[in-house]
């Protein structure tokens, strides 16, 4: 009866996919320029960021080389252009039929990672020669959003119910198995959430994911007693000036650029707590030095621009010509998403302290033009927009 | 349901996903408002504590001039060496090699300085106010974390003078006592700063960033004391506490009487300015360095350092005693319930109530007029015009003569007088009252109001402080002299100059006489409490001249161990000695009596080579004897030599040939009146001369020679002078 049903439901696809890719065929046209343009905005801005942000630290621990970071993210920013106009032109529908082979490739290179990687700060997590270096989390996540992408396409109405969630499930678990062990704990949150945005958006159930968090409450008590920097990270969060010299640091070092900027801020370059007050200012944090240089206005701006991204890109989603693409860009665009809140709410000490980079901003060079390639992606679904149906 | 196509359920789905996502932004944006808006000045302030080093670049204090513009304190740059033990640990320097040559430079233990750039901190002090050469030594070192500021260190170019007065500074030139303390405000100026930015670590910045705020230098203070009257205030009174033994210090002060100003005021034992945490008193610093117990020794120290630095003209009160009469004669004479005519009898006690109160004199001092009963210091009549005061209008006088009320001077812990409760003040203590004993007033309220006296009757504000300057000699204030109040009639003061002349002139205060300078005063000596304990206070209070008084001086000695006690004896020559140099330095026209003026010393001529007629005339003419060795024509020596001084009548001898000088043997002249140790004297050939209280005086009492200037038995030159010292036994 199973059997026959999936069968049933698989031959249903099949149909609008051929209808689709008729539509494809007919409405490619011009790529989303707005789309493009706040891209690039966001891209430059972070750049400038990480230049002003970097500038101490690479002074201090780059033999005072204060261009040491910008260096070398303005070379990883050039690589992303080049990708993303690959991207760009790139036909999306080769995604759908290397879904497998690049779900595999990244679980491999999750693998690899824990055998070669390098080790910095007790975590695995850099695969590759001397500065060129990638992040493999960061292949995981576009290959788990291509991959469920196409998933959801395959299981169409069913998708619905409970039991073709336990596959995604399952792969959630091997990926963030793997994550944990190098281990990468907020890469774990943000694909896990990622991952519930594109079920839910593609038709699963709400009650299973809150049922889903039964057996999660336990679990998450159960880290927190285990690994006990888990639950001071979480008690800083709670009360971050009890500790100031310990875990509360960052936090307040965080709070004191923000509050610094006041409604206008102190002006680009101008940011005093850069000066290694925040830990590694041109990271995570770099949000707080945004907000001390260029106050509430230019944050507000930001978080604009970002809101301005998501919003262009969901409405790629909505007109995407089939349901893979559709949820192709609505993974990438919540994962852009789900970064953006957390790492803000990071910063600005309303969660407890994670290592979640800012998109666009955060200094890292895989993730940038992973992010660019990511983009490019968007970009070239926004051209078989059937915008015009609607 | 069913119509809705998949595609368009997926639609719905995104749009809700974009607006949790939208509720998140919006969330997020509200929460950065919260922390910078309403957050934000706090954590701004918070933030600029630590991004900022906020040093303080001294103010230079001002300097302490006496009242001719000699300077009394002054500041000068050093530097204070300090490290930072983290950058020395982060530049991974050797620290014993910087430890040994700082120790080399610096003189100190390089263990101890190896011990402090070893701590983890930023900030270790290693050597305060060094002086500019030590300093170029270690600047010339250029070791990594060593860091010099300049600082500046007071310096007393008079060291323990006036010490009680000037007061000093601590480690950070905060002033600790006297007018350094009072005038700090005024002395340190404004210090200026320099806010500089600085990173996390603690190390330079790629960029300096600095707001200097340039310092204000501190103002001059200009004291009323006079150099030079202080000088000999503390040189007399120096020798007095010496040898009298005096066990708990002793003051004196000197003051204009006319204006209220403070030209000299001391206690001893005094200490180092430059030094003043080193205890003055050696058995007693051994005493506590010996205390085991580390609080203990702390606390001793600190006590007896308190006691040290304690100005006892200014902050301890004690019974002033006979001087006390002065008061109390003002008193009656100006509420008209006595007269000059006024007379006393005295028996040698006064029954007051139950009590027998006994004179000085037990024998008495029989029948005498007001004048003689101040004279005499006789205490039966005194308690008689104590009485025909009344209470009431002994307590409103002793409060006008400002006994009850601090004096409002420039020195720190200054003491009220002590006196009865008005349910407590009865007849027996008007009694005791009226010559000195039971009310308990401070030397510097004591000479405010003898000075008052002295002046026609106008309590005057004492006062320490002349005027404050800038550098370039602009008077930012000037203290004008302040009437407190009219105290006594001119008339009332007049009458009282010329009987305490007569004190000195004829009484118990004869040692404080100086040809010349009419002085007047009262002897007071005082049992301390309990009473029978032999424990004194020995005091003097003298003003001159007596018809146009001009300055005050007051001496009072605690606890004199070394045999005498009364302050006729002892306080008055220092009196004395003091006004005789005041007044002689103050340029105050001398007045001689007839007496005085044969009984004045003569300058010896200078005779050599002069021939022998000549020279015996230059003697003759100076009324001056001679005696000539030698058969020569001219003289080529003589003894006394020129210049020196001699009573008249005194022998010079002259010698014409170059054969050996003629020597005699020095007789003991103590104890002798002055006529008789003259006449011993002159017996060996030799010449006197007359110091401490000599001819002139009438008092009725002896005056006997105390000490003499060449021992007895020492052979010495035919004509030399003996220095002989004379002293009245007078008593209170």
């Amino acid at each position: 009866m199973a059997e026959r049903r999936i069968q049933a439901e698989s031959g249903l696809n099949r149909k609008t996919m051929k209808k689709n890719t008729s539509k494809v065929k007919s409405c490619k046209g011009k790529i989303d320029y707005g789309f493009l343009a706040v891209c690039v905005t966001l891209i430059v801005i972070g750049l400038l960021m990480v230049f002003s942000a970097s500038f101490p630290s690479a002074y201090y621990y780059q033999n005072k080389n204060g261009y040491f970071y910008i260096q070398r993210q303005t070379i990883w920013a050039v690589a992303g252009a080049i990708a993303m106009a690959f991207t760009i032109n790139f036909p999306y529908k080769a995604y759908k039929k290397f879904a497998k082979i690049i779900l595999i490739v990244s679980g491999i290179l999750l693998l690899l990672v824990l055998i070669a990687g390098k080790e910095i700060n007790g975590a695995k997590r850099w695969l590759g020669v001397g500065s060129m270096t990638i992040q493999p989390s960061e292949t995981a996540k576009l290959g788990l959003i291509i991959f469920f992408a196409y998933l959801v396409e395959k299981d169409g109405k069913n998708i619905g119910k409970f039991k073709p969630l336990i596959k995604y499930a399952g792969i959630l678990v091997v990926f963030m198995g793997l994550m944990m062990l190098q281990p990468h704990f907020s890469v774990c949150i943000i694909i896990g959430l990622t991952s519930v945005v594109m079920l839910i958006a593609g038709g699963a159930k709400i009650r299973y994911f809150a049922m889903a968090l039964i057996p999660a409450i336990p679990a998450g008590i159960a880290l927190v007693i285990y690994e006990p920097y888990r639950l001071a990270r979480v008690l800083t969060f709670l009360h971050p000036f009890e500790d100031t010299q310990g875990a509360g640091w960052q936090v307040i070092q965080s709070l004191y650029a923000i509050g610094s900027g006041g409604l206008f801020g102190v002006g680009f370059g101008n940011s005093r707590q850069k000066y290694m007050y925040v830990p590694e200012p041109q990271n995570d944090f770099i949000f707080s030095i945004v907000c001390e240089e260029l106050g509430l206005i230019g944050a507000s701006a930001i978080l604009l621009l970002f809101g301005i991204l998501i919003f262009r890109g969901m409405k790629i989603a909505i007109n995407a010509p089939d349901t893979f693409s559709s949820m192709l860009v609505t993974g990438i665009i919540s994962l852009v998403a789900v970064q953006v809140v957390l790492n803000i709410a990071v910063v600005s000490s309303s969660i407890p302290t994670t290592g979640i980079p800012l998109p666009f901003f955060s200094y890292g060079g895989s993730a940038l033009f992973f992010l660019m390639a990511s983009m490019g992606i968007v970009l070239n679904v926004s051209r078989y927009s059937k915008k015009k149906e609607l | 349901m069913k119509e809705q196509s998949p595609k368009r359920k997926l639609r719905i789905r995104i749009f809700i996903m974009c607006a949790v996502f939208s509720a998140f932004f919006a969330l997020l944006f509200l929460r950065l408002a919260y922390i910078q808006l309403i957050d934000g000045p706090k954590l701004q302030k918070l933030a600029l504590e630590q991004q900022t080093r906020d040093s303080a670049v001294a103010s230079k204090r001002g300097t302490i001039y006496d009242r001719n513009g000699k300077v009394l304190a002054k500041s000068s740059s050093v530097y204070t060496v300090t490290a930072n033990p983290n950058e020395i640990r982060k530049a991974k320097k050797d620290v014993n090699e910087i430890a040994e040559k700082l120790s080399d430079a610096l003189g100190m233990d390089d263990e101890k300085i190896e011990e402090l750039l070893k701590r983890e901190v930023n900030h270790v002090v290693i050597k305060r106010k060094i002086e500019e050469e030590e300093s170029n030594k270690v600047r010339a070192l250029e070791l990594p974390g060593i860091i010099l500021q300049e600082d500046a260190k007071r310096y007393y170019p008079y060291g323990n003078f006036a010490s009680h007065v000037i007061g000093f500074t601590g480690d950070d030139n905060q002033g600790l006592g006297g007018i350094e303390m009072v005038y700090d405000e005024e002395l340190k100026g404004v210090p200026g700063r320099v806010v500089a930015l600085k990173n996390a670590l603690d190390s330079d910045m790629p960029f300096k960033e600095e707001t200097h705020v340039d310092p204000e230098d501190g103002i001059n203070v200009v004291l009323t004391l006079d150099e030079t009257v202080q000088h000999f205030a503390e040189k007399h009174l120096e020798t007095a506490y010496l040898e009298e033994k005096t066990l708990q210090g002793a003051s004196a002060i000197v003051m204009d009487v006319d204006t209220g100003e403070i030209l000299a005021m001391t206690t001893k034992p005094d200490f180092d300015l430059n030094n003043p945490f080193e205890l003055i008193d050696e058995a007693e610093k051994e005493r506590i360095s010996a205390i085991a117990d580390d609080k203990e020794r702390v606390a001793e120290l600190s006590n007896a350092l308190q006691s040290m630095w304690r100005n006892k003209a200014v902050v301890d009160s004690y019974e002033p005693g006979s001087c006390f009469k002065i008061v109390t004669a003002c008193m009656a004479l100006e509420e008209g319930v006595i007269n000059e005519n006024s007379t006393y009898y005295c028996p040698g006690y006064k029954q007051v109530e139950s009590h027998r109160i006994h004179c000085a004199k037990r024998e008495g001092h029989g029948m005498q007029n007001l004048a003689d009963a101040v004279k005499n210091s006789c205490n039966p009549a005194f308690i008689e015009i104590g009485m025909s005061v009344g209470n009431d209008t002994f307590r409103k006088y002793y409060e006008a003569f400002g006994f009850l009320d601090v004096t409002g001077f420039d020195i720190p812990g200054e003491a009220n007088g002590v006196f009865y409760a008005k349910d407590n003040f009865n007849i027996v203590e008007l009694a005791t009252a009226s010559f000195g004993q039971g009310p308990k007033v401070t030397p510097l309220q004591m000479i405010t109001a003898v000075s008052a006296v002295a002046n026609g009757g106008k309590l005057m504000k004492p006062y320490l402080v002349k005027e404050l300057v800038d550098d370039n000699g602009n008077v930012i204030s000037a203290t004008e002299p302040t009437i407190v109040r009219q105290v006594i009639s001119e008339s009332t003061s007049e009458k009282m100059c010329s009987m305490l002349e007569n004190v000195v002139a004829n009484g118990g205060g004869s040692n404080a006489y100086v040809k010349g300078f009419r002085v007047a005063g009262k002897t007071g000596t005082s049992e301390k409490i309990p009473r029978g304990s032999q424990k004194y206070i020995a005091s003097f209070i003298g003003f001159a001249p007596a018809n146009d008084p001009k300055v005050c001086c007051l001496v009072m000695l605690d606890e004199p161990s070394n045999g005498e006690y009364y302050g006729g004896r002892i306080a008055a020559p220092v009196v004395g000695r003091i006004l005789e140099d005041t007044l002689n330095y103050l340029n105050v026209e001398p007045q001689y009596t007839e007496q005085e003026r044969q009984s004045l010393d003569i300058f010896v001529p200078d005779t050599k080579g002069l021939s022998q007629a000549n020279a015996i005339k230059n003697l003759t003419s100076e009324g001056l004897k001679y005696t000539v060795v030698g058969s020569g024509e001219t003289v080529i020596n003589q003894m006394p030599k020129g210049g020196s001084m001699v009573p008249g009548g005194s022998v010079v001898v002259l010698y014409t040939e170059d054969v050996a000088t003629r020597k005699v043997i020095v007789p003991d002249v103590t104890n002798m009146s002055v006529s008789q140790a003259r006449a011993k004297l002159a017996e060996s050939r030799l010449n006197i001369n007359i110091s401490g209280v000599t001819g002139g005086s009438n008092s009725s009492t002896p005056n006997i020679s105390v000490k003499q200037s060449i021992m007895p038995g020492v052979t010495v030159e035919e004509g030399t002078i003996v220095e002989v010292e004379f002293r009245y036994l007078n008593m209170d």
